[in-house]
């Protein structure tokens, strides 16, 4: 009886964050489960077409083999950098530096700044044609490409974005070398351990857990990534669909085109997509994260 | 213990309760008309017994429109003219570029939400066979006055014998151009005669006479106005009343063949630089900054972009090609349209007709959004209109009197089939695709627009 007191409390604090969920997340999830089945234009009610457009991703639209191959691009280059890229400072800034708060707010505000559309409006002055980079480039005699318009670069201009959006990775970072034992470094100094196997023997293998968590968050986050390509291509996608990001190729039909049915079809998918590549990695983690409770 | 427990329950009690009506209100202020209309039973009531001042009755309303910042001045201080007049009325402007202006009035119509009064293009029927739009024949007459309208309009915003918006200007879409940079280049202006052999001329001459950074012409083959003339102009269409494409592939290798021969000769914006500064946009446009001479854009245009630079800026016809002029007949550029769930219809009605009808309102408003439809309203504005509306008012009489008289079909899908046509043209211009495979994967797409458009839903 007691014991069951103890759970009413519990659930009673649980209820608003309970209700918001159940409300505003699970019951759109339902909801657009359903319209992923139907004809919906957003104006009249929906209409069960059974799969056809699950079907019709596959078979029937121009733009969607251009956009799976556009996010992928994506995914793949600026999931590895950024990560790398973080890691890196992360290390660089435990080496005892002075003023480690200053520079670790510093290199934290393009995450704090970046999702915004502000600076996805800055980037594309940056890297127009005329645009800051490109005037740096001059410098040395490289008349530089109008990198956000060309369907060659668009795509880079994205990633770099995104990589330079390194700051909350690179604080996890930061906080999971510090937890790292040092008389381990210690000991290895004695036995005579340069720095960079210290690096490899110790800090990574320790780094593990952290390197884990970092790389499913950002690959999740990465998939879904939205206002950069928005506000880069205005809207469209373009040049050629070189920056036409899954969700972004979703809100275009959802919200442009009225297909609100196919675009919940295609949430749907990427859900699926994003729930297999998570369970791969969970799956592979027991072979290369190493836990230094002891726990495999 | 008790106390502790019961605080527990108070407190996740109120957590939930501060949850909710959170939840509530947000969804409350997206239908303001619905919360709008209980505070105004309310405030009459207790007025009505406590105070001596009439009883307006409150009402607020909402006015979507897009446009350039002369637009949006010019629509809110006829918003304040009518509240001055209608005491206890507030119309609440939400007004932006027409940049996702569809995207927004599709999700707010989606959530019911929409505002009461909304500006909208030539999509109309798209939206009267979905149901968002309300009926306003019942107002005919007793609150909106059409006597004075040329009747053709009244007929494009009617279906199924009911009347669903109302004309705000008669519009012609054409081209814009730079005047300063013909003169400075010493290119003739062209006349309303003129050949797509004299486009390709001036546009060349102007490039290589002003040199680098310089264009004649924007590249208008990604430009759906721009074809559509184009085909008129050949003795075809783009789409016809039977509902069917009226063109054929070589068409279409024809126009990107013409824009490409152009791009060689270096008289066309590049394609990096079409895609960074469109010419959709007073703020990007290129022809408002000077550098390049031509591109294309509706006469309602006119003056808002002159406002904003030192170049003088005109309007021409698109040119003629072996079938005359494929110029489209002028018509409504916009209506005013009233959503299908507003709380005050009546009050929506009367502001409908005051746009339209009232003299003062037709002074502030002036062209801003094409030549006013009230006959009245239109010799009020002839007799003080400035140079700049002036142009715009010939331009658009001149279409009228050149333009075949052929019954004028919108594309259904118009935004995608912009979409589409924008791709092509990026594929071509950016070397991509070859013009004749860009045309296949062209004309494939625009059969399954056509298809898709026929498809019962």
């Amino acid at each position: 009886m007691q014991k069951y007191k103890t759970y009413l409390a519990g659930y009673l604090f649980l209820l608003p964050w309970l209700i918001g969920f159940v409300f505003l997340c699970l019951s759109p999830i339902a909801a657009s489960l359903y319209l992923s089945f139907t004809n919906y234009d957003l104006l009249t009610s929906p209409k069960w077409v059974g799969l056809a457009n699950y079907r019709a991703m596959f078979t029937d639209d121009y733009r969607m083999m251009d956009s799976i191959k556009v996010t992928f691009q994506y995914v793949f280059l600026s999931v590895p950098l950024r990560l790398v890229f973080a890691l890196v400072v992360a290390v660089v800034l435990n080496q005892g530096i002075r003023l480690l708060g200053f520079y670790r707010t510093i290199y934290y505000i393009p995450s704090l700044l970046g999702g915004s559309v502000a600076i996805s409006v800055l980037w594309k002055q940056v890297f127009g044609k005329e645009g800051i980079f490109n005037q740096a480039l001059a410098w040395f005699g490289i008349d530089g490409p109008n990198w956000v318009a060309d369907p060659r670069y668009a795509i880079f201009s994205l990633v770099g974005l995104s990589v330079w959006q390194f700051g909350s990775v690179m604080i996890i970072f930061l906080a999971g070398i510090k937890q790292i034992p040092g008389e381990l470094y210690e000991a290895a100094t004695v036995d005579g351990a340069g720095v960079m196997r210290k690096f490899w023997r110790i800090t990574m293998p320790l780094l593990t857990p952290v390197i884990f968590f970092n790389l499913t968050i950002t690959l999740i986050q990465s998939f879904q990534t939205f206002t950069k390509a928005f506000i880069i291509s205005n809207g469209t996608g373009g040049p050629i669909n070189s920056t036409l990001l899954y969700s972004l190729y979703l809100y275009i039909k959802g919200f442009s085109f009225h297909e609100m049915g196919y675009a919940s079809a295609m949430a749907w998918v990427l859900l699926v997509v994003v729930a297999l590549i998570t369970g791969i990695m969970f799956l592979s983690s027991r072979y290369w994260v190493f836990y230094s409770d002891g726990r495999e | 213990m008790l106390s502790k427990k019961t605080s527990v329950v108070a407190i996740s009690t109120l957590a939930a309760t501060m949850l909710l009506t959170a939840c509530g209100s947000s969804s409350n202020d997206g239908s303001s008309s619905s919360s709008a209309s209980k505070p105004a039973e309310n405030s009459s009531t207790t007025s009505s017994s406590t105070t001596t001042t009439p009883t307006a009755e409150k009402v607020e309303l909402r006015m979507s429109w897009w446009g350039s910042d002369d637009r949006h001045e010019k629509t809110q201080k006829a918003i304040e003219l009518f509240e001055s007049r209608n005491p206890g009325v507030t119309i609440t402007p939400e007004y932006s570029g027409f940049d996702g202006y569809m995207d927004k009035l599709n999700t707010q119509i989606a959530a019911g939400n929409a505002p009461d009064l909304i500006q909208m293009g030539g999509n109309i029927k798209e939206y009267v066979d979905k149901n968002s739009l309300l009926d306003l024949t019942p107002y005919v007459g007793s609150v909106i006055n059409l006597e004075d309208f040329n009747q053709g309009l009244v007929q494009s915003a009617t279906f199924n014998d009911k009347l669903y918006g109302v004309t705000l200007g008669v519009n012609s879409t054409g081209l814009l151009y730079n005047a300063t940079m013909f003169e400075k280049a010493g290119v003739a202006i062209p006349t309303k005669d003129w050949t797509y052999d004299d486009l390709k001329q001036a546009a060349i001459d102007i490039s290589t006479k002003l040199g680098k950074g310089n264009y004649g012409v924007y590249d208008l083959s990604s430009e759906s106005g721009a074809l559509a003339s184009y085909l008129g102009a050949y003795g075809k269409e783009l789409y016809g009343v039977d509902g069917k494409r009226h063109f054929e592939k070589e068409d279409i290798i024809n126009w990107f063949t013409f824009w490409s021969e152009l791009r060689e000769a270096g008289a066309v914006v590049p394609a990096d630089e079409q895609v960074s500064s469109p010419a959709t946009a007073a703020d990007t446009s290129l022809v408002v900054k000077g550098q390049v001479a031509i591109q294309s854009a509706s006469a309602s245009q006119l003056a808002g972009w002159q406002a904003l630079t030192e170049e003088k800026l005109g309007l021409l016809m698109y040119p003629k090609g072996t079938a005359g002029n494929g110029m489209v007949p002028p018509q409504s550029g916009q209506y005013i349209v009233a959503y299908e769930g507003t709380k005050h219809p009546e009050m929506v009605a009367k502001f409908i007709d005051f746009m339209v009808n009232d003299p003062e309102a037709g002074d502030i408003l002036g062209a801003t959004r094409g030549v006013p439809p009230a006959g009245k309203i239109r010799d009020q504005l002839s007799t003080q209109a400035t140079p700049v509306d002036q142009v715009m008012y010939d331009f658009i009489s001149l279409v009228a009197d050149t333009a075949p008289p052929v019954v004028w079909t919108q594309f259904p899908l118009d935004n995608e089939l912009i979409k589409l046509l924008q791709t092509t043209q990026e594929k071509i211009s950016f070397n991509a695709s070859s013009i004749d495979k860009a045309a296949d994967e062209f004309m494939t797409e625009v059969d399954k627009l056509i298809e898709k458009a026929h498809t019962p839903q």
